[in-house]
């Protein structure tokens, strides 16, 4: 049986090379694009359909002391996924070893993944009318390798195994960072059901830009489990006004978490 | 690196500075943090908050160009504090020996200083001697005499609060820096370009080794001093001599003055004799004899009083010196400060060769913006070479190891490996002389030159490993070169003799057991010299010859088998030879005195009591390595500096530091009334040195696609510029345009009383390439270390305002 896998990015190790960011693209055949710097030592902005993994910086400087925080951006590959559940098309699943794959044959480009998942992750290439995102390098995975961004990293801030293994080393790590960073914590331990890439954070989430409490959006729950499996039978209005709503609300960009979209990424560093 | 890469997870605190490894040398950071993980502490010392500050326990920021003050302060704490290791003091250092006494050091000037010349006499800046020609040694540290008393007095000025007022780095801070390194055992002190780029460079490094000897991190795992080499293979390119005044190993080059073999023994001392001449053995084959000085006149010979080191060259160049110029893997119009006269100097050129992966900068010259071609006859030829995957050969790395591997694939296109470049020009070159009976010619037509027809990589390895030339075998390993007698042995770079023998080709072995549990890899490539992996590691031992750290092991005496064993290979003389010798006593056998030296003092070892009968000069074993600005290092000013030496005003710059004025109109100096500001520049951990690979890869480019200054909230609100906006920088050299990168990374320094701004720009941009953009070394001055030659590209005056 396959078990379940977990990666840690240990942020109090990453320095910020951004060699995950190189070694995904080359993996996974991803061209450069175009862009400048967003702030700090941050040139990719946010994810798009070629850029499925990045690195945030955030500088933080209170009481004469300088904090320079780095993140490896990428999918969560949460056990309760919001866009397995918004996807439309029956594109997003599930693997029992914790990822949360697109089949790109089924994607028809509806973007109700990229709308509903709390952290922005999944983006609709409006070209070619498909959702991309970080696969978790599945295929190295399932071929006993690690992830090609695990491999490249050199300071031993990203670390694949076993789950449960994996879980008892991150809190032994995480004790031994909160002796100097006090509010260092574990973020995807119990987020979104648990994720399969688990954060060992040094300061609160929101600084690094990420929701505090990240939630699957209540809408879904009655598209997904409610209507849907009776608009499968029969396609009848009251499904039709879901699909209206949370189209609505795509407009509006609520779907995103409201913290996030208030403070994100750019006032992290102030906050 | 005295050590290596993976025995940095020994050390108990590190002390980097003068490095980024974040991001100058990022695999550093995989050691690093596995030593962190096991407690131990980082040490910043920065003129910015750097990714590897980020990881810090204790961070400081620096005003550029002043780490001397600092090192100082804590030079002067651990004498003051007893600190100071004594049994490594006294038993590995010269701290007990005599210095003459008409050595002085007064108003930042040590005796001997000649102001006309600008040049130091270094005549009282040595032992005193007894009638044996040896140091006269005093019992007690505290003779007044003893360099342990000198570098006392010497210190005693450098206190805390004064450093502090020079530095930048709050007094306290210093102190706690000083507490945090002198109390962990081992402890690492890792530098870069950071702490070689100053007119004072040298002189930085040296308050390093001074700092470990005095606390016995020399020799240890997890301790030394740890120069972190450049990616493409700068610890190989230095071994085979890049460097002005060596041969391959680090022989001293032949100077104008050394007419025969000979007079460059007397010079050099007896211990050069064997590998000069095996060198020759290993260039000039048969045709190098005893009965023709070895060949020793085919060498070219320097001429000291010149000492064109690579930013000089570009001088001459402008000067009309030179017709041709070969550039291999070099991005001189990019990388040399102030830029202007590699410009003006490459026009000067009948012709001018660029070999590289991309058509880099230097490659096209004549096509940067501003340049009339029409106005320029150099020719330029671009030879297009194959990328490092793309060919075999060796690249050794920092910590010396000398790495084979293969190619990955085969080259590109019609690119080639340099060496076959330079086979095919060499046997052009050959033909052209073919017959020529002129002795100027005879080098060229004599020289051994014999890596086949396509000319082979393992075939300059063997020839760097060299031959016993009685038989024609390889040497299996340095003991038997050094057993042989002078003349019957070639090596093409004797400190790497062994490393690809009759045992094999042992730079290809992959074998990574540990299974010492120190990171030794003993089994992994080949490390030179004779595969020790820690240098001077006799001095892990007590007088005894046994380990003083029991959990970190590198050799020790075997009383029952009469020998140096260990986890390491042993760095003494000779390995029979127990501590109740001489020999076995000695930690530091590439010094005179065999120890480690607080004072670098004028001194031969070995010189003859009486004349030689024949009337020449007397020949002296090994002379010491010296220094052209002093025996001890002294803070002076940069350059340009925003401020005067607190010290000593007077003589507030260093006094010999060499400053390039041929060419007057551009290369000027500015005040700190018209240029108030301090750059410093730097590489960031996207690009690689002038970029000449790097942005051309769209991947980097995506990563870091701009150049831009670096500089602290309140110079931001002075000038008027928010995050992002475009500025303007300039010196009294040139001017840039880039993007402002407003950050609380870099600090207001209160400096001597005054408010000094740091301004912090990356330098691997160019007008060509897939990512252009401004180059730096448009501001930055031509001011060098008056011994190697570097560039102060760490500190120069500079303003800015909104573009």
């Amino acid at each position: 049986m396959t078990t379940r896998k977990m990666v840690l990015i240990d942020t109090s190790k990453c320095t910020g090379c951004k060699a995950c960011s190189v070694a995904c693209k080359e993996w996974n055949q991803l061209p450069a694009e175009k862009t400048q710097l967003v702030m700090s030592y941050q040139s990719q902005k946010d994810f798009t359909p070629k850029t499925w993994t990045y690195v945030t910086f955030t500088e933080k400087y209170e009481n004469n002391k300088m904090n320079w925080l780095m993140r490896k951006a990428q999918c969560f590959h949460c056990a309760d996924p919001a866009c397995v559940k918004a996807c439309s098309s029956n594109a997003i699943s599930k693997t029992e070893s914790g990822y949360s794959v697109i089949d790109q044959n089924k994607c028809i480009g509806c973007g109700y993944c990229e709308a509903n998942c709390p952290f922005g992750v999944p983006k609709v290439d409006q070209v070619k009318k498909k959702s991309f995102k970080c696969e978790g390098c599945i295929d190295r995975v399932e071929n006993n390798l690690k992830p090609a961004c695990v491999k490249t990293c050199q300071p031993g801030a990203l670390e694949f195994g076993e789950r449960e293994a994996l879980l008892t080393k991150a809190k032994k790590r995480l004790a031994e960072v909160q002796k100097t960073h006090p509010k260092a914590m574990l973020y995807g331990l119990n987020e979104m059901g648990g994720t399969t890439y688990i954060y060992l954070l040094l300061d609160r989430p929101e600084v690094y830009g990420l929701p505090a409490n990240p939630q699957i959006p209540a809408s879904l729950f009655l598209w997904k489990d409610v209507i849907r499996p009776v608009g499968s039978v029969a396609f009848g209005g009251a499904a039709a006004a879901v699909v209206v709503g949370v189209l609505a609300n795509v407009m509006r960009g609520a779907y995103r978490s409201k913290e996030e979209g208030e403070t994100g990424h750019r006032k992290g560093g102030e906050s | 690196m005295t050590n290596s890469w993976p025995d940095l997870q020994n050390a108990q605190a590190f002390l980097i500075a003068g490095s980024n490894c974040a991001e100058a040398h990022p695999i550093a950071m995989r050691w690093i943090m596995k030593a962190k993980e096991k407690g131990a502490k980082i040490i910043v010392v920065d003129p910015r908050f750097t990714r590897t500050a980020s990881k810090a326990d204790l961070f400081a920021q620096i005003r550029p160009g002043t780490d001397i003050a600092y090192l100082g302060a804590i030079i002067n704490y651990i004498i003051e504090k007893k600190l100071y290791d004594k049994d490594y003091v006294f038993n590995y250092t010269n701290a007990l020996f005599k210095i003459s006494k008409d050595y002085k050091f007064e108003a930042g000037l040590f005796s001997g200083y000649d102001s006309k010349t600008k040049k130091y006499s270094t005549d009282s800046l040595s032992y005193q001697l007894g009638p044996d020609n040896k140091p006269i040694k005093t019992e007690s540290l505290e003779d007044p005499d003893s360099v342990f008393s000198k570098l006392k007095e010497h210190y005693s000025r450098y206190t805390f609060e004064t450093a502090e007022k020079i530095s930048g780095i709050p007094a306290a801070k210093i102190k706690e820096i000083a507490d945090v390194f002198c109390s962990a055992k081992p402890a690492s002190i890792l530098y870069a370009l950071g702490m070689t780029q100053h007119t004072t460079g040298v002189q930085g490094i040296r308050c390093y080794a001074i700092i470990q000897l005095l606390l016995g991190n020399i020799g240890k795992a997890g301790g030394g001093i740890n120069a972190l080499r450049g990616e493409p293979n700068v610890q190989g390119s230095t071994d085979m001599a890049n460097l002005v005044s060596n041969l391959p190993g680090y022989l001293p080059v032949p100077v104008n003055t050394d007419k025969d073999l000979r007079s460059y023994v007397v010079r050099n001392g007896s211990v050069q004799e064997k590998p000069i001449v095996a060198q020759l053995k290993a260039w000039f084959g048969e045709h190098a004899t005893k009965e023709n000085d070895y060949c020793f006149n085919y060498l070219p010979k320097t001429n000291p009083a010149v000492n064109a080191t690579m930013v000089r060259v570009f001088e001459l160049m402008y000067q009309g010196q030179f017709k041709l110029c070969i550039n291999f893997g070099s991005n001189s119009l990019v990388s040399i400060p102030n830029r202007q006269m590699v410009r003006m100097g490459l026009a000067k050129l009948d012709m001018l060769v660029v070999s590289d992966v991309f058509e880099v900068e230097t490659a096209q010259f004549w096509r940067e913006p501003g340049v009339k071609p029409e106005e320029i006859k150099t020719e330029v030829i671009f030879l297009p070479a194959a990328f490092v995957y793309e060919k075999d050969g060796s690249m050794t790395n920092s910590g010396r190891w000398i790495q084979w591997k293969d190619a990955a694939v085969k080259p590109y296109a019609e690119t080639k490996p340099d060496l076959d470049m330079l086979d095919a020009i060499f046997k052009r070159v050959r033909k052209l002389y073919a017959g020529s009976t002129d002795p100027k010619d005879a080098p060229i037509l004599n020289a051994r030159w014999d890596y086949g027809e396509h000319p082979s990589p393992l075939k300059v390895l063997q020839e760097l490993n060299g031959y016993d030339e009685t038989t024609g075998k390889l040497l299996p390993t340095l003991a038997d070169y050094l057993k042989a007698p002078v003349g019957t042995v070639s090596t093409g770079c004797w400190i790497y003799a062994g490393c690809t023998g009759a045992n094999g080709n042992l730079t290809a072995r992959r074998n990574n057991a540990d299974p010492s549990g120190l990171g030794l890899y003993k089994e992994w490539s080949f490390a030179w010299p004779a595969n020790i992996r820690i240098l001077y590691n006799r001095a892990s031992c007590d007088i005894n010859g046994q380990p003083v750290d029991p959990n970190r092991k590198l050799i020790w005496w075997d009383p029952v088998k009469q020998i140096w064993d260990g986890n390491d290979g042993a760095d003494v003389p000779d390995k029979t030879k127990g501590p109740d010798t001489q020999d076995g006593r000695i930690a530091f056998r590439m010094n005179p005195e065999g120890l480690g030296r607080l004072f670098a003092a004028k001194y031969t070892s070995g010189l003859p009591t009486t004349p030689p009968a024949d009337g020449l000069p007397p020949i002296g074993i090994r002379p010491a390595g010296l220094l052209v600005d002093g025996p001890m290092p002294e803070f002076y000013e940069p350059i340009e500096s925003p401020t005067s030496n607190l010290l000593h005003p007077q003589v507030s710059q260093s006094p010999v530091a060499t400053v390039l004025s041929a060419i007057p109109e551009i290369q000027k100096h500015g005040k700190a009334e018209n240029f108030p500001y301090v750059l410093t520049t730097y590489a960031v951990v996207e690009h690689f040195c002038a970029g000449g690979i790097t942005r051309n890869i769209p991947w980097l480019n995506e990563l870091m696609p701009e150049p831009f200054a670096e500089i602290s909230k309140n110079l931001a609100n002075k000038i008027g510029v928010k995050d992002g906006d475009k500025v303007e920088v300039f010196s009294a050299r040139g001017k840039v345009v880039v993007r402002s990168l407003v950050t609380d990374r870099i600090q207001t320094l209160k400096i001597n009383g005054k408010d000094t701004e740091t301004i912090g720009m990356p330098w691997s941009w160019g007008f060509a390439g897939l990512s252009s953009g401004a180059s730096t070394n448009d501001l930055t001055i031509a001011a060098l270390d008056p011994g190697a030659g570097t560039p102060e590209y760490k500190c120069c005056l500079v303003n800015i305002r909104r573009a």
